[in-house]
C-alpha cells in the first residue's frame, strides 16, 4: 500500500458539487430510520442514547429506593418500611445501582462518544452494542419490576449463602438470572471497546496519540475479562444450588459459603475500578479543555490507568476481613490495598498540574471537575484507612463503609459522569445545557451529599451497622441520621435540576457553536448538530490535540479531504488501522438497521426468566428461539463477500473489504470473548481447589468416581474434535474443500461423543450430585465443558451448512478462522477438565 | 449529638485492641484531613490561577512527590503499623473460652472454665472480666452472623461450617452492647447483646452463681410455663430439660434485655414478647402466645423474671 | 538517536516495544501476588493455626526474588533503549512517528516496572512481619 502522504489532495474534493453529492450518499447509508423502525437501529448514537437514557432511569429508580431507606432511618424505631421491604429496598437499591446504572452507564457512554474521539464512524460491532443494550433493558426491568410484585431479592447485593441459598421465594433466583443479562451485555461492551479503541483509530494515531479516555476503556474493557466471568461462575454454582440443590455452599454436605464470598469479590473489587476508570477519564478530556493546554503528564495518566487496573485484581479479599483467614492472608490484601492508592493518586496530582500549568476557564463541567476531587480525595483516603486491617475490623459493615463507598462512587464516577455529561452534551445533542441551572445543580448535589454521607463516618465509629431497617433511640445516633436523611433529599433536589436540565424541550435552550468549548482534540471538529454520519471524513491524525495544533485541520475535515468522504456503495463503512501505528488495513462495513439483535435478546430473555420460574418447556423453546435468532444474525450479517477485493479509501490510498484470520475484527471478537469465557472456566477450576483447600480430604474417602479412564477417554476424543476442526481450516484454506467438510464432520462426531464420555465417568460411578460438593463440583465442570462442547458443534454444523451454501469458500474463510479459534479454547479447557476430574483424585 | 461516647461506640474504648485502633484512627483521620486540605488548596489555588509563574519543572516535582514518592513511604509505613496490629496469638488451655452460636436472630453462649469440663450455657448476654483475654469460639449453623462489641475490639463473622476465634481483653468494667454486625435476614437490626464487663473477683462470683439452677423457681406463672408447652423449646436447668431450640432461660430474670439485645427486661416487655414475638421481631420462629389469658401471660412473666 | 534504538524500530513495520512487552512487569507482579497467596493460604489451611509460617515466608521470599529479578531484566532491557520524546525533549512523547510511539511505549513499560516492584516489595512485607498462622 504507497502512502503518498497526507498532504496530496484528492482533485474531486475541491468541486463544492462533489462534496454535495458526498454528503448526500453518507446521509443514505447512515440514515436514521423513522418511525417505528428507529427502534431498529443500531447506530452507537441511537444505541448509545437509548442506553444512556435507559440507564439514567434505573439510576432514578435507584435513587428513590436510596430516599425510601433515609426515610425509614430518619428516626429510630420508624414504621415507614417494614423489615421485609426494608431489606428488599436496600437490596435493590444496591444491585440497581452497580449492575444497572454504573456499569451500563460507562458502556452507554463509551458507545455515544469513543467513534467521535476516535475520529470514526461507529464502532466495529454495531449489532452487538444493539444486543448487548436489549439484553440489559429487559433484565433490568426483570430486577427491578420484582419489587412490585413483593419479589425483590432481599439478600443485599452481595447475595452470601447460605442466606440466599435458603431463602425461599424467587427474589434470589431473580438477581442471578437478571443478572445474567447484564454480564453478557458487559462482555459485548469489552469486545467493542477493546477492538475499537485498538483498531479502529484514524489513520496516524500512534498509540501514543490515542486519547486518555481511549486507553481508559480499552484497559477497563481488558479488567471486565477477568473481573465478571468470576462472577458469572459463582452465579452458576448459586443457581445450581438454589434449584437443583446442588451443595457448593452448603457446609453440611461439603460446600462452604466462602467459595462465593472469593468469587463474588474478585468480580467486585475490580467492579467498582470498571466503575472509576471510565469516569475519571472523562476528566482527562476536559480539565485540558478548561485549562487551555495539553495534559501535563500523558505517560503518567497511561501507567496510572494500567497500574490501577491490574493492582485492583490484588484487593478482593479486603472485602472479607472479617472472616477469620489467617492474617497472613490478611496482610498481603492490605498490601495490595494501600498498593493501589499510588497509581490512583498519580491522575490526581496530573490533573492538579495541568490546571496549574494552565489558565483556567471557568464552566459547569470545571465545576463537577473540581467537586468530583473534593469528594474521591476524602474517599480514597478512608479507603486507605479500611486498608489497614485492624481498622477495618472496627469499620466493616459499619456506616464508616456506606461513607467510604459513596464517597468513592459519587467522586470517581457520578461527579465526573456529571461533568462529562455537561460537556459532550452540545456534541450529541447539538444544544446546551443552562449555565445557570448547571451551578444551581452542582451546589445543591455537593452539599446535599456532604451533608448525608459525611456524618456516617461518624454514625459508624459509634456502631451502628450496615443493613439495619432500624435502630434503637438511646444509641446517640438519632441526629446524625436525621442530618442524613436531609442531606440526601437535598441532594436529590439538586439531582432533579439536573435532570429536568437534560430532558426539557429543545425551545427553551440555547444552541451551540462548534466546539463551544474551544477544545483541541479531535472528536470537536465533528460539526453541530451532529450528522448521523458521525465524521465527516475520517480524519489523518498527527498529535493529540490536532483541533488545537493545526489550523488547516477542521477545514480540511470539512471538505472531505480525509479518508472515506463517501458511500459511494451506499454502504456504512469505517476504517480498521493496526495497532501501534494505525495504519489502514482494511475497509470495514458496518451492520445497519436490523430487528434481529431485539428478536435475539427477547428470545435469550426468555431463556432466562422462564427458568428463573423453572417453567422448563418455554425455557427450551427459547432457548431454540434464540439460537435460532443467532444463527440468522450470523449468517446474513457477518462475513460476507465483497462485489470487489479492495476499494479506494482517499488520500491516494486502498484497502482490503475482506479480511479474515488474526487480522479480522470478527476473529478479535472471537479472542476477547472467549479469554472472557476462560477465566469463568478458571473460576470453577478454582472451585475444585477451594474445596480440596478447605477439607481434610479432598475427593472425600467415601465417594468415588470419576475414574481415569472415561475423563480421558473425553479428553482425547475432544481434542481430537480440536485437531479435526484445525486441519479443516488449513485443508480449505489450500482449497480442500472435501477434506474439509469432512474433517468438520469427523469434528461433529468426535465432539458428540467426547460430551457422552465426559459425562460417563460421573455417571458410571453413580456420582450424584446432591450428595456433596465433590460430585457436584464434578458434574457442574461436566456440564460446563459439555455445553461448550455442544456450543462447538454447533459452529462446526455451521461451517459445514456455510461451505454447501457457497458462503464459506477458500478465499473468504472468516467462519473457520473465528470457529478454529473458539476449538483452540476448547483445545486447552477440555483436556484441563479431563486432567482435574480424572488425575487429580490419584494424587490427592 | 452524644459526642463519641457511647455503649456501643469505636470510639469510646474499654478494651485492649479498640484503644490501640482507637489511638491509629485519631492519626490517620489528622493526617488524611491534612492531606485532603492541601491536596484540594492546590486544585484551587491552581484553578485560581495562583501558580501563574510554575513550571513543568514544578508540576513534575508535583506529580513525582505528592504522587509517587510521598505515598510509597506512608503507604508502607501505615502497611507495617498494621501489620502489627494483626491477630498473632497462640492457643492457651489457660484461658477463658465463651462461645457463642449464632441463631436467626439471637445468640447461644456458653462459658468453659479453663479447668473445668463442664460449659455453664446462657443466651444473649456476655460477661466477661476485665484484664485478661478471653478467646471467643464463634460459630453458627444458619447463616453468617457476625460477632461485635465495638468497644472492645474488631468483629469477627461467624460462618456456618467454620469455627472462628476472636481474643478480647476487656481493660474498663462497664456494660456495653454488641450487635450481628453481618447481615442475617429479616431482623439482623435486632441482633444485639449485653456484653458485662466485670472486675476479675466479681466475674469469678458471678459465672459461680451461674453454675446451676436458679434459686427461685416456683410460683403458678411455673406450672403454666409447662402447660403452655415453653418447654418444648426452652431450656431451665433443674426445671425444663427438654428442648433447646430457643434461647436458655436458666438464669433470664438477671439478664439486662431480653429479645437478643432489643428490650429492657421488665416485666412489661416480657408479658410483650410472650404474646407476640413476630410483632417486636419481624420473621421470629417463636409462635405468638395470643390465645392465653392476660394473667396467665402475666404470671409466665413473673415466673421468669424470678429466675435469677 | 543511538544505533541501539534504530536497530529496536522498523520505522514502517511498527516493530519495537509493544502493548505485551508493556504489562509483562504488572503481569509478574499478578503472578507473584498469586504464588505468595495461595502457598501461603494453603499452607495454613493444612497446617493449623498455630503452625509456624516459616515454609511459607520462604516461598515468598523465593517468589519475590523471581519476581523482582524478572522484572530488574526487563528494566535493564528497556533501559537500553529509553530515550526522551523527538519532539519535546520531556516524557510526553507528542510526536507522530513509530519512533516517538516506540519510545512512548518503551517509558511506560519502564515505569511500570518500577510500580510493579512497589507493589511485590509491599506484598511480601506480610511474610517478613508475622510469623504464625494465625
Amino acid at each position: 500500500m504507497a502512502n503518498t502522504g497526507t498532504e496530496q489532495l484528492s482533485a474531486d474534493q475541491n468541486d463544492p458539487k462533489i462534496r454535495a453529492a458526498q454528503e448526500a450518499r453518507l446521509e443514505k447509508a447512515w440514515a436514521t430510520p423513522r418511525g417505528w423502525r428507529y427502534w431498529s437501529a443500531v447506530n452507537n448514537t441511537e444505541i448509545g442514547f437509548r442506553y444512556t437514557m435507559t440507564a439514567f432511569g434505573f439510576m432514578l429508580f435507584a435513587g428513590v429506593l436510596g430516599l425510601l431507606i433515609r426515610t425509614q432511618l430518619a428516626v429510630p424505631e420508624n414504621d415507614f418500611l417494614s423489615a421485609e421491604l426494608y431489606n428488599q429496598v436496600f437490596t435493590l437499591h444496591g444491585t440497581a445501582m452497580m449492575f444497572l446504572f454504573a456499569v451500563p452507564i460507562f458502556e452507554a457512554v463509551a458507545i455515544l462518544i469513543l467513534p467521535a474521539l476516535l475520529g470514526t464512524r461507529d464502532l466495529p460491532f454495531p449489532r452487538l452494542s444493539a444486543f448487548g443494550y436489549w439484553c440489559f433493558l429487559i433484565g433490568g426491568v426483570f430486577v427491578c419490576g420484582s419489587i412490585f410484585f413483593n419479589a425483590a431479592p432481599s439478600g443485599g447485593w452481595f447475595m452470601y449463602p447460605p442466606l440466599t441459598t435458603e431463602q425461599g421465594g424467587l427474589g434470589a433466583d431473580i438477581w442471578l438470572l437478571g443478572l445474567s443479562f447484564i454480564e453478557v451485555a458487559s462482555i459485548a461492551a469489552a469486545v467493542e471497546l477493546i477492538v475499537g479503541v485498538l483498531k479502529c483509530r484514524p489513520p496516524g494515531m500512534h498509540i501514543n496519540l490515542t486519547p486518555l479516555y481511549g486507553w481508559y476503556v480499552l484497559i477497563v474493557g481488558g479488567m471486565i475479562l477477568f473481573a465478571f466471568p468470576p462472577l458469572i461462575a459463582g452465579d452458576f454454582l448459586l443457581e445450581l444450588e438454589r434449584a437443583f440443590d446442588w451443595p457448593f455452599f452448603d457446609p453440611d454436605r461439603g460446600g462452604d459459603p466462602l467459595l462465593w464470598q472469593h468469587l463474588f469479590w474478585i468480580f467486585g473489587h475490580p467492579e467498582v475500578y470498571i466503575i472509576f476508570l471510565p469516569s475519571i477519564a472523562l476528566l482527562a478530556m476536559i480539565v485540558p479543555t478548561f485549562a487551555g493546554r495539553p495534559i501535563a503528564g500523558y505517560s503518567w495518566i497511561v501507567l496510572s490507568a494500567l497500574g490501577t487496573g491490574f493492582i485492583s485484581f490484588g484487593l478482593w479479599v479486603h472485602h472479607m476481613f472479617a472472616t477469620g483467614l489467617p492474617s497472613i492472608s490478611i496482610g498481603f490484601f492490605s498490601a495490595a490495598s494501600e498498593a493501589v492508592a499510588i497509581p490512583t493518586g498519580i491522575q490526581i496530582f496530573v490533573f492538579i498540574a495541568t490546571l496549574m500549568l494552565g489558565k483556567v476557564t471557568r464552566s459547569v463541567p470545571m465545576l463537577f471537575a473540581l467537586g468530583s476531587l473534593a469528594i474521591f480525595v476524602a474517599g480514597g483516603l478512608t479507603g486507605v484507612m479500611v486498608a489497614v486491617a485492624p481498622f477495618d475490623f472496627q469499620a466493616h459493615d459499619s456506616y464508616f463503609i456506606v461513607a467510604h463507598l459513596h464517597y468513592t462512587l459519587f467522586g470517581g464516577m457520578l461527579f465526573p459522569l456529571v461533568a462529562g455529561i455537561y460537556y459532550y452534551y452540545p456534541l450529541v445533542t447539538g444544544y446546551m445545557l443552562s449555565r445557570r441551572l448547571g451551578v444551581w445543580a452542582f451546589w445543591l448535589m455537593f452539599a446535599g451529599f456532604n451533608i448525608c454521607f459525611l456524618p456516617m463516618h461518624l454514625t459508624g465509629m459509634l456502631g451502628m451497622p450496615r443493613r439495619v431497617f432500624t435502630y434503637s433511640s438511646d444509641l446517640g445516633w438519632n441526629e446524625l441520621n436525621l442530618i442524613s436523611t436531609v442531606g440526601a433529599f437535598i441532594f436529590a433536589a439538586g439531582f432533579l435540576v439536573f435532570v429536568f436540565d437534560g430532558l426539557r424541550p429543545k425551545s427553551h435552550r440555547d444552541k451551540a457553536k462548534r466546539n463551544p468549548w474551544n477544545a483541541g482534540t479531535s472528536e470537536w471538529v465533528l460539526e453541530i448538530p451532529p450528522k448521523p454520519w458521525g465524521a465527516r471524513s475520517i480524519p489523518h491524525i498527527e498529535s493529540r490535540y490536532p483541533v488545537w495544533d493545526s489550523e488547516n485541520f477542521t477545514k480540511r475535515y470539512d471538505e472531505g479531504r480525509f479518508y472515506l468522504p463517501d458511500a459511494e456503495e451506499g454502504r456504512r463503512e469505517t476504517l480498521i488501522t493496526s495497532v501501534l501505528d494505525a495504519k489502514p488495513v482494511q475497509c470495514l462495513r458496518v451492520g445497519g438497521p436490523t430487528w434481529i439483535t431485539l428478536i435475539a435478546a427477547a428470545a435469550l430473555a426468555g431463556v432466562f426468566i422462564f427458568a428463573t420460574y423453572h417453567w422448563w418447556t418455554a425455557t427450551a423453546v427459547s432457548g431454540a428461539l434464540a439460537l435460532a435468532a443467532i444463527i440468522y444474525w450470523a449468517w446474513t450479517g457477518t462475513a460476507e463477500h465483497p462485489e470487489k477485493d479492495e476499494k479506494n479509501i482517499g488520500m491516494g490510498l486502498k484497502a482490503p473489504l475482506y479480511v479474515s484470520g488474526p487480522r479480522a475484527t470478527g476473529w478479535w471478537a472471537m479472542f476477547i470473548t472467549m479469554t472472557g469465557d476462560l477465566t469463568a472456566f478458571m473460576g470453577l477450576v478454582f472451585g475444585y481447589f477451594f474445596f480440596w483447600t478447605v477439607h481434610e480430604q479432598f475427593p472425600p474417602p467415601d465417594i468415588d468416581g470419576p475414574g481415569w479412564v472415561w475423563p480421558l477417554i473425553a479428553g482425547f476424543l475432544l481434542c481430537g474434535a480440536w485437531t479435526l476442526t484445525y486441519g479443516a481450516r488449513i485443508w480449505n484454506g489450500r482449497g480442500d474443500v472435501i477434506l474439509f467438510r469432512l474433517a468438520l464432520l469427523g469434528g461433529v462426531l468426535l465432539s458428540v461423543m467426547g460430551i457422552g464420555a465426559l459425562a460417563a465417568g460421573p455417571w458410571s460411578f453413580g456420582m450424584v450430585p446432591t450428595e456433596h460438593s465433590y460430585p457436584a463440583i464434578v458434574w457442574a465442570l461436566v456440564l460446563w465443558t459439555g455445553a461448550h462442547a455442544a456450543a462447538g458443534i454447533v459452529m462446526q454444523l455451521y461451517c459445514l451448512a456455510r461451505s454447501f451454501a457457497g458462503k464459506l469458500t477458500p478465499k473468504y474463510d472468516a467462519d473457520i478462522w473465528n470457529v478454529t479459534l473458539y476449538w483452540h479454547f476448547m483445545g486447552f479447557t477440555a483436556p484441563v477438565t479431563a486432567l482435574i476430574m480424572g488425575g487429580f483424585p490419584l494424587v490427592a | 449529638m452524644s459526642g463519641c461516647a457511647g455503649v456501643q461506640s469505636v470510639l469510646d474504648p474499654a478494651g485492649r485492641d479498640a484503644e490501640r485502633v482507637y489511638n491509629l484512627f485519631w492519626i490517620m483521620l489528622v493526617g488524611g484531613a491534612l492531606i485532603w486540605t492541601l491536596v484540594l488548596g492546590t486544585a484551587i489555588a491552581a484553578t485560581l490561577g495562583l501558580f501563574k509563574n510554575a513550571s513543568s519543572r514544578t508540576a513534575n516535582v508535583l506529580i513525582v512527590g505528592g504522587g509517587v514518592v510521598f505515598p510509597t513511604i506512608v503507604l508502607a509505613a501505615l502497611l507495617v503499623f498494621g501489620l502489627g496490629l494483626l491477630p498473632s496469638w497462640r492457643a492457651d488451655p489457660d484461658r477463658l473460652k465463651i462461645y457463642v452460636h449464632g441463631e436467626q436472630w439471637w445468640w447461644r453462649v456458653a462459658y468453659e472454665v479453663p479447668d473445668g469440663d463442664t460449659r455453664i450455657i446462657s443466651a444473649n448476654e456476655i460477661h466477661m472480666p476485665t484484664g485478661q483475654p478471653v478467646e471467643f469460639v464463634l460459630t453458627s449453623a444458619d447463616v453468617i452472623h457476625s460477632f461485635w462489641i465495638p468497644s472492645l475490639g474488631g468483629k469477627l463473622d461467624m460462618i456456618p461450617g467454620r469455627t472462628t476465634r476472636l481474643l478480647l481483653e476487656a481493660q474498663k468494667a462497664g456494660i456495653y452492647r454488641g450487635v450481628c454486625a453481618e447481615y442475617c435476614g429479616t431482623s439482623h437490626a435486632h441482633m444485639a447483646f449485653a456484653a458485662v464487663v466485670h472486675e476479675p473477683d466479681a466475674f469469678a462470683a458471678w459465672l459461680d452463681a451461674r453454675a446451676g439452677p436458679a434459686e427461685k423457681i416456683s410460683g403458678a406463672g411455673s406450672e403454666l410455663f409447662m402447660s403452655s408447652g415453653c418447654a418444648a423449646c426452652h431450656w431451665i436447668t433443674g426445671f425444663a430439660e427438654r428442648g433447646s431450640v430457643g434461647p436458655d432461660l436458666t438464669h433470664v430474670g438477671s439478664r439486662r434485655t431480653i429479645g437478643a439485645g432489643i428490650m429492657e427486661n421488665t416485666k412489661g416487655n416480657l408479658e410483650r414478647w410472650i404474646t407476640d414475638p413476630e410483632h417486636i421481631k419481624p420473621g421470629a420462629q417463636m409462635p405468638d402466645y395470643r390465645p392465653l389469658p392476660e394473667e396467665d401471660i402475666a404470671a409466665i412473666a413473673r415466673f421468669l423474671s424470678e429466675l435469677e | 538517536m543511538s544505533d541501539n534504538v534504530e536497530k529496536e524500530v522498523e520505522h514502517e513495520t511498527g516493530e519495537g516495544t509493544d502493548l505485551w512487552r508493556v504489562i509483562l512487569a504488572p503481569v509478574i507482579w499478578a503472578v507473584h501476588f498469586l504464588v505468595c497467596y495461595i502457598a501461603a493460604a494453603v499452607y495454613c489451611e493444612k497446617a493449623g493455626r498455630m503452625a509456624d509460617l516459616l515454609p511459607a515466608q520462604l516461598i515468598v521470599g523465593a517468589a519475590t526474588l523471581a519476581a523482582l529479578g524478572g522484572i530488574a531484566f526487563i528494566f535493564h532491557s528497556l533501559w537500553k533503549v529509553r530515550g526522551v520524546s523527538t519532539v519535546n525533549d520531556n516524557y510526553n512523547y507528542a510526536g507522530s512517528t513509530p519512533e516517538e510511539r516506540h519510545r512512548f511505549l518503551s517509558h511506560v513499560a519502564l515505569m511500570l516496572c518500577v510500580l510493579s516492584s512497589v507493589a511485590i516489595v509491599y506484598a511480601a512485607l506480610p511474610a517478613v512481619f508475622l510469623d504464625i498462622c494465625r
